[in-house]
């Protein structure tokens, strides 16, 4: 009965509501969207076009940014690569340490848990300005500065705490019951972790390894302080192009483009679980 | 009740097992904790304790690192420094907006779309992408907007009549980054008010439609008491993140103009990077810690409360 007042209520409210929502909706879209595509266009346009003074709608879509990045002596390979490096490793052992410890944190019985895991997620939120001033003193005594090893750990300093606080929230979710079957029928403890538990929790691997991967690739508060011209990553490189003397803005744009593309690409990958994600557990959606 | 009788009738007739697996339990989370554990104190204890000594020290760099204790100075200087203090303000003022503006967009954009049916899954997929814009990205891209001579939104401004240099004057800079901010930002709080949308009981909404109630007062009574946890996360959660990320400010206005935008961590960092002062900077370093330190109590007190 009620259900079907609640079917014809849309219909019965005004079309104006509805034409609200829709006005609405397309505020937001654009808001939102129009310096993407704006960022994206420009990778596209010549030079004189991308710094037009008033704006050029309709181009002929070129490709010069892109292949002026990748060719002559400054090319952007060796920034590519030690962003993959960087980030992938830093999230691969962030995930690795982190689902070790977050599984045992997840099952731990120990008395001062809380304190443990107060200290896990201040760690995270620790500000990175902070963070950054004790590590270039030890960086610089352990000749850590300008390697991709000190970026790594830099890294980890947010991704490691993040990884173990997140993969516990995700491992707590499941029933003990599972993993308790398991034993009942001769697992080891390790054996029902490794071949029951951790099987069940792929979309929690899954979304704190694409988590960590792009906390570690969009950071540019530590590779400003920690990297050198042997390490320097893909936002050292768009910054880089802002100087004195101008910026290259279609070569930004294309840089930009670059390096936003890949993460939107796995973050939408795993939508799904973003709430749990970025609310580190707190919140579980759908 | 019954429980409880259960377990003393059969607890005697039960072999000593369960301790003995206790304390196995114990061993073998412990053992999975130790590696994670050994290398996160690596890298947040040292550190720790490396910001405190810093504090209390004059760092020289030149000629390799030199720390000379150097007592309560950089304390007493910072405590008495009107520009850190005005920078404190700046941040407050900053954190206030961003977070304010962000809280109230990101529920209207969650009430907006919690409202419609069909493709609701793309939508959001749109709506989310500034999330996972890298900040100086953002940065950069604000820059390239706001230009004054080719920006797009300089332009757009222009027609509208509204003429200068957007990130040159004061109160425009401000605005702009704060904007920037909210851009990046607002998804997330409005992602996971969705979330929070979504767990309440349709029908308990229909009932106050039904019953007479307006929009706004079914949002008030009903909707926002329920989902208030949430809305508390989302906030607790921005607020850690905007106290770390700085690089929005750093690649565009870096504190300027006239210093109208430089929220604590740029003064932290313009400290220990332009003037090499490490040991002032870490002063300001253990301020910020304290801070986030309170946030983060906050969130895990609101965890706690929801098991």
């Amino acid at each position: 009965m009620s259900t079907t007042t609640a079917d014809a209520r849309p219909t019965r409210k005004s079309t104006g509501t509805n034409v609200l929502v829709g006005v609405l909706v397309v505020i937001a879209l654009l808001w939102t969207l129009v310096p993407l595509v704006w960022m994206l266009a420009g990778s596209f346009k010549n030079s004189s076009d991308v710094t037009a003074s008033s704006p050029v709608w309709f181009f002929e879509p070129t490709l010069d940014n892109y292949t002026s990045l990748f060719s002559g002596p400054n090319n952007l390979t060796p920034y590519l690569w030690h962003s993959l490096v960087a980030a992938g490793c830093a999230a691969i052992f962030s995930l690795v340490l982190g689902t070790l410890a977050g599984y045992g944190l997840a099952n731990s019985t120990m008395r001062n848990k809380h304190h443990l895991s107060f200290w896990i997620i201040s760690t995270r939120m620790a500000p990175i300005a902070a963070v950054i001033l004790p590590l270039f003193l030890m960086f610089r005594l352990a000749g850590l500065i300008d390697t991709l090893p000190g970026l790594i750990l830099a890294y980890m300093t947010f991704n490691l705490p993040f990884a173990i606080w997140l993969m516990s929230a995700f491992f707590s979710d499941i029933p003990p019951s599972i993993e308790e079957s398991a034993l009942v029928a001769g697992c080891s403890r390790w054996q029902a972790f490794w071949h029951v538990v951790l099987p069940l929790s792929k979309a929690g691997l899954v979304t704190t390894g694409v988590l960590c991967l792009v906390f570690a690739w969009n950071d540019y508060a530590f590779a400003t302080v920690f990297a050198g011209p042997s390490s320097q990553t893909l936002p050292i490189a768009a910054s880089q192009l802002v100087t004195q003397t101008g910026i290259d803005w279609g070569q930004l744009t294309a840089i930009g483009t670059i390096v936003v593309l890949p993460m939107i690409l796995a973050g939408l990958a795993v939508r799904r679980w973003l709430v749990t994600g970025l609310t580190l557990g707190a919140v579980t959606g759908e | 009740m019954t429980t409880a009788t259960n377990r003393r009738v059969t607890a005697p007739t039960q072999p000593p097992g369960p301790e003995k697996q206790k304390k196995k339990r114990l061993t073998f989370t412990g053992g999975l904790m130790a590696p994670g554990v050994a290398v996160l104190a690596l890298l947040s204890i040292l550190p720790f304790i490396a910001l405190v000594v810093m504090s209390f020290s004059t760092v020289q760099l030149l000629g390799g690192v030199r720390l000379s204790w150097a007592g309560l100075d950089n304390w007493s200087r910072a405590l008495a420094d009107p520009d850190m203090w005005s920078s404190w303000l700046k941040t407050i003022i900053f954190l206030g907006a961003t977070l304010g503006l962000e809280m109230v967009l990101g529920i209207g954009l969650a009430l907006l779309l919690h409202r419609v049916t069909r493709g609701r899954g793309l939508l959001l997929s749109l709506i989310l992408l500034p999330m996972f814009v890298a900040p100086v990205i953002v940065g950069l891209l604000g820059r390239y907007l706001t230009d004054s001579t080719f920006g797009l939104y300089a332009w757009l401004l222009n027609q509208m009549g509204w003429e200068g240099d957007i990130l040159g004057g004061t109160t425009s800079a401000f605005v702009a980054v704060v904007l920037m901010d909210v851009w990046e930002w607002t998804p997330l709080v409005a992602l996971i008010t969705l979330a929070g949308l979504s767990s309440v009981n349709p029908s308990t909404m229909e009932a106050a439609s039904l019953d007479g109630a307006g929009y706004w007062r079914s949002l008030q009574h009903i909707v926002f008491p329920s989902i208030s946890g949430i809305l508390l996360v989302a906030l607790l959660i921005r607020a850690m993140d905007a106290v770390r990320y700085y690089d929005i400010i750093f690649v565009t206005t870096n504190g300027g103009p006239a210093d109208a935008t430089k929220i604590i961590p740029i003064r932290l960092f313009e400290n220990a990077f332009r003037f090499f002062d490490l040991g002032y900077a870490a002063t300001i370093g253990l301020m910020m810690l304290v801070l986030t330190i309170l946030i983060a109590q906050g969130f895990v007190r609101v965890l706690a409360r929801k098991d």
